[in-house]
């Protein structure tokens, strides 16, 4: 038995000034995203903005994609 | 008289064909002129993206810069690593956070970002625990494009 303590409930996350690149896992949707990028799930237009290159429909996003996360205004 | 023709005839002559020796060649134009030295290149731009600094602290600012570094920390603290990078292009850092006791090292939390710079940037990551922090040693070591390129260490008590 370890006696090392337990970091599973451990958070985290990242946020930068710059551009983040952010690959789309099964499960996601545009506001699971900005929940986690942003801390706020309601800011997920910005995230399609960003990306309305590759983006017709913000509920369809898929695996594999890779969105353009952009600074918070 | 006739001798005196014939003496005025070779001086003719003599004076056609010594000016016909004498002809010179026109003059050779002159040496174009030196090909221009080529331009000198252009100063290189920065290649990718490179790391400047790391700082621990318990905030960030929207600039995502730390503004009072702490290498200490209480049970309930969020901690951050503010990571300062110049160069443009895109890189993917790593912050690989452990925890150390009896020298041993186990992982606390890995975290990775791609960024996609186009000058200076600043990064940054953030790990807590709901129920506080064990007291001790530990640390967090950066990567750059899979390349460790900074670690930190900090206590918690």
């Amino acid at each position: 038995m370890s006696d090392m303590p337990d970091f599973s409930n451990v958070k985290s996350g990242s946020s930068s000034t710059a551009t983040k690149l952010y690959e789309v896992k099964s499960g996601d949707s545009l506001s699971r995203i900005a929940k986690n990028e942003y801390g706020d799930a309601s800011k997920w237009p910005q995230i399609f903005e960003a990306n309305k290159d590759i983006l017709k429909d913000p509920n369809k996003i898929f695996p594999g994609q890779k969105l353009k996360i952009p600074p918070l205004a | 008289m006739q001798s005196k023709l014939r003496h005025f005839a070779l001086a003719a002559v003599s004076v056609v064909a010594l000016v016909a020796c004498g002809k010179k060649e026109p003059p050779a134009p002159p040496p174009a002129p030196p090909a221009p030295a080529p331009a000198p290149a252009p100063a290189p731009a920065p290649v990718g993206v490179s790391l400047s600094a790391v700082t621990l602290g318990k905030a960030v600012g929207a600039d995502k810069k730390v503004a009072a570094a702490s290498e200490t920390f209480a049970k309930g603290d969020t901690i951050y690593a503010s990571i300062d990078t110049s160069g443009a292009g895109s890189a993917t850092l790593v912050a690989k956070w452990t925890y150390s006791k009896d020298g041993k090292t186990v992982p606390v939390k890995e975290d990775s970002a791609t960024i996609t710079p186009s000058g200076p940037a600043t990064s940054e990551f953030h790990i807590s625990k709901p129920d506080g922090w064990p007291a001790g040693d530990y640390g967090v070591e950066i990567l750059l494009d899979g390349k460790s390129v900074a670690t930190k260490s900090f206590k918690v008590q």
